[in-house]
């Protein structure tokens, strides 16, 4: 079949989605538990977890009988930069495009093992410079791989594990995770083009990592975890990311992450605050690993706040990183050593499982010799509806006050935070 | 690079089919030679708690339900015939695989924990509450929950245990009652939920949660 029309593909791919659902097709973890999306999303909202979803995930997603682990997932979106560069086309003109598709191999694998591994078409991964086309290709995504084995009894409930991922703070279960929130939206505008903290961006599905964890009673989680270069033994978890992006990240040798949290459970109320940090020194040119390296500490405070109460589901999450950068090996910085501080904070609120809204606010800066200057702060208002439990459809607009360090003329050339601001809709499908 | 990728991927394999823990921390639904307790130990106290007492009022409090109520609701999510919102979003597929004797066992599990009631509500309601299931509302004709429920509300054969219950699962089912047909195994209390008033079913579900038999 063949249309032409972005608008039409879109109504198409609409169409074929709920197609799919009427026809019970939904995706594997759903399969495999044979429960509704809402058991482990809060309101429906994926892939925020209730903590039903939480503990599947600790229990090595291996609750439920194991069946086909394959689903898909596709986005639709149309994104308006209000003075968009005419250079990035469709990305920012407000063009309904297809943006990502990807397929998940998802579920129980053993009663102690199971997985998640996303593999994601990109539509609009890369740009011919001469005639600005885009192309599209695909690569690994997030990936979760874990054993975990629960001691439990009327006096102590321990769930303990391993997990092997690629992504920093991927294989966390609460959503202040930089991996998981708040711009989980795929196309979302985030924070724009600031400099986040290392733990935040940059090391996604390009390194590997194992950890070992712990939570004890639904009380305290604790996780560490090593990182290196995503090559050799663990290149399937990178596979296809570098394609059109420069070479890949090179770390040297284990880098460790850290993590502390405690939860706690009340009525139909829930919370986490946590800890965390992470390590890491990278080699700033990649292809000559004869030069000393850059080094990143992270340190993390985060928090969460559930309330599940049909038909209310209210969550709250707040993250604050402090890097410190030492980047004494890479020629090129300006500024040896540096920080970044990165807020970033998120409210919603969904009615029945079915019409939801939230709220996020971020507010990245550096230390005030950062430069050049990528600080942003500004918010980020959303309406959204589930038309069936594995479609949402969206309504996103990020508003920013700040730009490059400044709150006026952020260019030098007299474009002002306004001319950032975007609206993005998406449709977004899982089955 | 290749050679080491495939050699992950048999280990995990390796691990996956040979290293597993023994049935008694399985949380293999589909596995009939898992026992009951194990799978309320590692699956079912997800919601439900570890002694049966759930913490969010989404999830009913299982501890000291009657093993014939128990074994009746659970076929009826079994074969879905129970269609409450709550019961088919979350029991349809987790009981799907379960053989008599696993139901079996899980009744006879939950039916030995020791329930723990709620905090004391709202006096005004549960004095109101109170009346209800002591004499339910005669100008109505609706009999009082003890008649069937037994004189504390700890139930009785296939009558569930409603003292100490969450307000706000009861006010819920007394409105599915109410309203639908989605629990045809409760067809009983149609007739009875029928004429309460949102009044009648905050007030006695404010009495009930708080209640602990003597």
């Amino acid at each position: 079949m063949k249309v032409a029309h972005p608008l039409l593909r879109g109504l198409w791919f609409l169409s074929v989605l709920l197609a799919a659902g009427s026809a019970q097709a939904v995706p594997s973890y759903a399969r495999q538990t044979g429960q509704n999306c809402v058991a482990c999303h809060a309101g429906g909202q994926f892939p925020e977890l209730t903590p039903y979803g939480r503990m599947f995930k600790l229990t090595g997603y291996t609750i439920g009988q194991r069946t086909m682990p394959l689903s898909t997932m596709g986005v639709l979106n149309a994104n308006k930069v209000k003075l968009n560069d005419p250079a990035e086309g469709k990305l920012q003109d407000g063009s309904l495009i297809f943006n990502t598709a990807s397929l998940f191999i998802a579920g129980k694998i053993s009663d102690n093992i199971g997985g998640f591994a996303q593999i994601t078409y990109n539509n609009y991964d890369a740009q011919n410079s001469d005639s600005g086309k885009w192309t599209g290709h695909t690569g690994a995504d997030n990936m979760d791989f874990r054993y975990a084995d629960r001691l439990i009894d009327a006096k102590r409930d321990l769930i303990y594990g391993v997990t092997l991922h690629n992504n920093p703070t991927v294989q966390d279960v609460w959503m202040s995770a930089p991996a998981w929130g708040p711009a989980t939206v795929p196309g979302s505008t985030g924070t724009g083009a600031a400099l986040l903290p290392i733990l935040a961006d940059g090391l996604g599905q390009q390194v590997g990592g194992i950890g070992a964890y712990a939570y004890w009673n639904k009380t305290l989680y604790a996780e560490l975890t090593g990182y290196r270069t995503g090559n050799g033994i663990f290149s399937f978890m990178t596979q296809g990311v570098n394609n059109d992006h420069g070479p890949q990240t090179i770390l040297k040798g284990v880098n460790p992450y850290w993590r502390l949290a405690l939860t706690r459970e009340w009525g139909a109320h829930n919370a986490m605050i946590g800890l965390s940090g992470l390590d890491v020194k990278v080699y700033p040119d990649p292809t000559d690993l004869s030069t000393p390296t850059d080094h990143y500490r992270d340190v993390g405070l985060d928090a969460q706040y559930q309330y599940l109460l049909d038909p209310h589901t209210l969550t709250a999450q707040v993250s604050y990183i402090h890097e410190k950068q030492n980047l004494e090996a890479n020629l090129a910085a300006s500024n040896p050593a540096d920080t970044i501080d990165s807020l970033r904070a998120k409210i919603s609120y969904v009615y029945h499982a079915k019409y939801g809204a939230s709220l996020s606010y971020f507010d990245v800066h550096g230390s005030t010799n950062n430069n050049p200057d990528s600080a942003t702060r500004g918010w980020t208002p959303e309406i959204f509806w589930n038309p069936a439990q594995y479609v949402r459809v969206g309504l996103q607009y990020t508003q920013f006050n700040r730009v490059n360090g400044l709150s006026s003329d952020t260019d030098g050339a007299g474009r002002s935070t306004r001319d950032d601001n975007s609206l993005l809709l998406y449709v977004w499908g899982a089955f | 690079m290749k050679t080491a990728t495939i050699a992950l991927i048999l280990a995990i394999a390796a691990i996956g089919t040979g290293c597993s823990t023994t049935n008694e921390r399985s949380r293999n639904l589909a596995d009939p030679s898992v026992s009951g307790k194990t799978l309320a130990l590692q699956v079912c106290s997800n919601c439900h708690g570890i002694d049966g007492n759930s913490v969010n009022p989404t999830f009913p409090k299982l501890a000291g339900q009657p093993v014939e109520y128990f074994l009746v609701e659970m076929k009826e999510f079994r074969n879905h015939h129970r269609a409450d919102p709550a019961g088919f979003e979350y029991m349809w597929g987790l009981s799907r695989s379960l053989t008599d004797r696993q139901l079996d066992e899980l009744a006879s599990y939950y039916a030995q924990q020791r329930p723990i009631e709620d905090q004391p509500a709202e006096p005004q309601r549960v004095s109101a509450g109170k009346i209800i299931f002591d004499q339910g509302v005669p100008v109505k004709n609706i009999p009082p929950c003890m008649a069937c429920h037994g004189a504390e509300g700890a139930g009785n054969g296939k009558f569930p245990r409603i003292a100490g219950q969450h307000a706000d699962y009861l006010v819920k089912q007394l409105t599915v009652f109410k309203r639908t047909d989605e629990r045809p195994e409760g067809a009983l209390m149609e007739t009875i939920a029928h004429d309460l008033t949102p009044d009648n079913i905050e007030d006695v579900s404010a009495f009930l949660s708080g209640h602990s038999p003597k």
